[in-house]
């Protein structure tokens, strides 16, 4: 027997009052955790496949949708660029490394982007087993595509066009399976990556030239499923290439074409000069990645900030429901606290007593947000499209979650503070006098 | 030992109290009778270290309360003395057991721990030491008040007004056992009532 005890016997024996403040505790903490749980996943994704990239040159439209659908692969490309003229612009000294990439189709949700052996040693992707492609048709599958999708070394399949399942088959060449990657935990484990020259052979259909550079609208959807080679025109942002036998792509000439070009400098210089260069001097665009990054997560940063107001709000009124079911009990409790005190328990004791129920509340409530966010997470990430997978669920306490906890304590402590100002104060011999 | 001396406490001017001086042996038992606001209950309170007195001396064991700062008093009564009120009070939460082991608990006397068993079979409830307080009858709470105090096996028991709401059979009841649980602890004990019926049973009285 001791306080604790009798605290906890307290709290459970006014079970809806607690049920209250419990869930209202465990609802405004879960919804912070929640958020911050899915901020810190986002964040680490940004970050982890920016990588090193400093500047992504595509075609003109919202840059925004260049980054997502070039960096993250879950927009639709912007359209199509002239490989020689990004050559072109990129053959400067201020450049580290460039990456061409050429993508538009995709097998079972899973994008099929054409590049070279840089890309997958950009994000230090190293094959399970199998080996890289060196010729094209030839694939090499990401982690997350090889498990849902089972294909094997060996397998052939055939792309899709556009993004989603129901696209215009290109069934006139099929894909080989060489290899598989590592899981990596970058978005290459959500690819099938080969060779440039495979894309390009797929979308052999040699059609309008006129209108390659003016698609700086939203695309792909609309017009993906009726590309024969007779009506090419309206819809050509990323199959317009013919091609070469030549694999050198620094030296194919004219009129082929990518999606977009990856860009690393050698100093920060290149960072100043050259998009502006390439968006004031041609009929390209270029966005920086951590910049366009960093807008977005502004963005959604509003949303975050609300809903994280409306949680700390709940978590307010939780604080106000532990003060009131406190403050009520003390009024039927003051016999038994004058009773304490006549067996010869302290003010102390006392005030420990109040503070405890209304910690304890707090507490548990805490504890259960927290278990419920995960349990969310868990549910969200078996719900949500499974090649935007959410891996390594975070158990354990994240940075930001301990300020959380924090304040939750100190909002159930300040809760209980009155009522054990009251209990401090009480009048024993009053109540004893009044019976 | 119980010894008090020239007890004086006020409210205001005009509720002023005397108190009579008391000296009780270890076994003794004192019946203290008075009508409605002659501060029987003051008094009472006094005698528990509840209230300090503004003037006068009390002394329990050799031990004078007024050298004892409030929360040392605290601890003094904790140890010292059982309480009993007109009105039984609980921890409504816990069980009779549960009670009695917090009695002990904050007292800083859980070696009587193993008493708790004998004493509520004393008072005939053995079979109810898992019930909440709510569930008992008056009188089976007030024979549930009285183990309360004597479980500690305190050197005085105070009660106030202990029969003043039971009828006839359950104040002989609990007046036989009150004496019987004082005998038990060798505790001196203080009854302060109004209720004449409990005149006969005491051999030393006083009335304020």
């Amino acid at each position: 027997m001791n306080i604790r005890k009798v605290a906890w016997n307290n709290i459970i024996s006014s079970p809806l009052n607690t049920l209250l403040s419990l869930m209202l505790m465990t609802f405004g903490v879960g919804i912070i955790s929640l958020l911050l749980l899915l901020n810190n996943h986002m964040q680490e994704q940004f970050q982890n496949n920016i990588r090193s990239i400093d500047m992504v040159v595509g075609a003109k439209g919202s840059p925004l949708q260049l980054i997502l659908s070039s960096i993250y692969h879950v927009d639709n490309p912007t359209g199509n660029i002239p490989l020689e003229e990004v050559n072109k612009l990129t053959k400067n000294p201020l450049v580290d490394f460039k990456i061409p990439l050429s993508y538009g189709d995709s097998y079972n949700g899973f994008r099929i982007v054409g590049t070279t052996h840089q890309y997958p040693k950009l994000y230090e992707a190293n094959l399970a087993e199998g080996q890289l492609w060196n010729s094209s048709m030839q694939v090499v599958l990401g982690d997350a595509v090889s498990k849902i999708t089972n294909l094997k070394i060996g397998d052939e399949f055939f792309g899709t066009h556009g993004f989603d399942e129901n696209g215009h088959v290109h069934d006139n060449h099929s894909y080989v399976v060489v290899g598989v990657f590592d899981k990596t935990n970058s978005v290459i484990d959500n690819l099938i990556i080969t060779d440039l020259k495979s894309v390009w052979k797929v979308h052999d259909h040699a059609h309008g030239e006129e209108c390659n550079h003016d698609h700086d609208h939203a695309h792909g959807e609309e017009c993906n499923h009726d590309h024969d080679h007779a009506h090419g025109e309206e819809c050509d942002h990323d199959h317009n290439h013919e091609e070469k036998d030549a694999y050198d792509y620094e030296s194919l000439s004219n009129d082929l074409m990518i999606t977009s070009m990856l860009v690393k400098f050698k100093s920060p210089v290149g960072i100043i000069q050259m998009p502006r260069k390439v968006n004031e001097t041609t009929n390209m665009q270029a966005a920086l990645p951590i910049f366009e990054i960093n807008r977005l997560t502004n963005l959604l940063g509003f949303g975050v900030k609300t809903i994280n107001f409306i949680a700390l709000i709940i978590m307010l009124v939780s604080g106000l429901s532990i003060f009131i079911s406190l403050f009520n009990s003390l009024k039927k409790r003051k016999y038994e606290l004058a009773l304490m005190r006549v067996h010869g328990a302290t003010k102390i004791q006392l005030i420990k007593l109040v503070l405890l129920e209304g910690l304890l509340l707090s507490i548990v409530g805490t504890f259960l947000g927290l278990l419920i966010s995960r349990l969310s997470l868990f549910i969200i990430s078996i719900l949500v499209n499974h090649n935007q997978k959410i891996s390594n669920i975070e158990f354990s306490l994240i940075n930001n979650e301990i300020w959380l906890v924090l304040t939750a304590i100190f909002i159930g402590f300040l809760a209980s503070l009155i009522p054990s100002f009251i209990t401090y104060k009480i009048n024993i011999t009053k109540i004893l006098s009044n019976a | 030992m119980l010894k008090s001396k020239s007890l004086f406490f006020n409210y205001d001017t005009t509720n002023k109290f005397n108190f009579p001086d008391i000296k009780l042996k270890k076994g003794d038992s004192l019946l203290i009778l008075g009508e409605s606001g002659v501060g029987k209950t003051t008094f009472i309170h006094i005698l528990a270290g509840l209230l300090r007195p503004n003037s006068g001396i009390i002394e329990l064991n050799g031990v004078n309360y007024h050298d004892l700062n409030d929360r040392e008093l605290d601890l003094f009564r904790g140890e010292n003395i059982g309480m009993i009120f007109q009105k039984p009070y609980f921890v409504r939460n816990l069980s009779i057991y549960d009670n009695l082991l917090l009695a002990l608990y904050l007292s800083k006397k859980q070696e009587y721990k193993k008493n708790i068993k004998k004493i509520l079979q004393d008072i005939g409830l053995a079979n109810k030491l898992n019930y909440k307080p709510d569930s008992l009858s008056q009188g089976e709470q007030q024979r549930v008040a009285i183990a309360l105090a004597v479980v500690k096996r305190p050197s005085l028991i105070l009660a106030d007004e202990p029969t003043s709401s039971l009828d006839d059979k359950n104040c002989n009841k609990i007046i036989a056992l009150l004496k019987k649980q004082a005998e038990i602890a060798n505790s001196q004990l203080v009854i302060i009532t109004h209720d004449k019926r409990l005149k006969d049973q005491f051999n030393k009285s006083i009335t304020l």
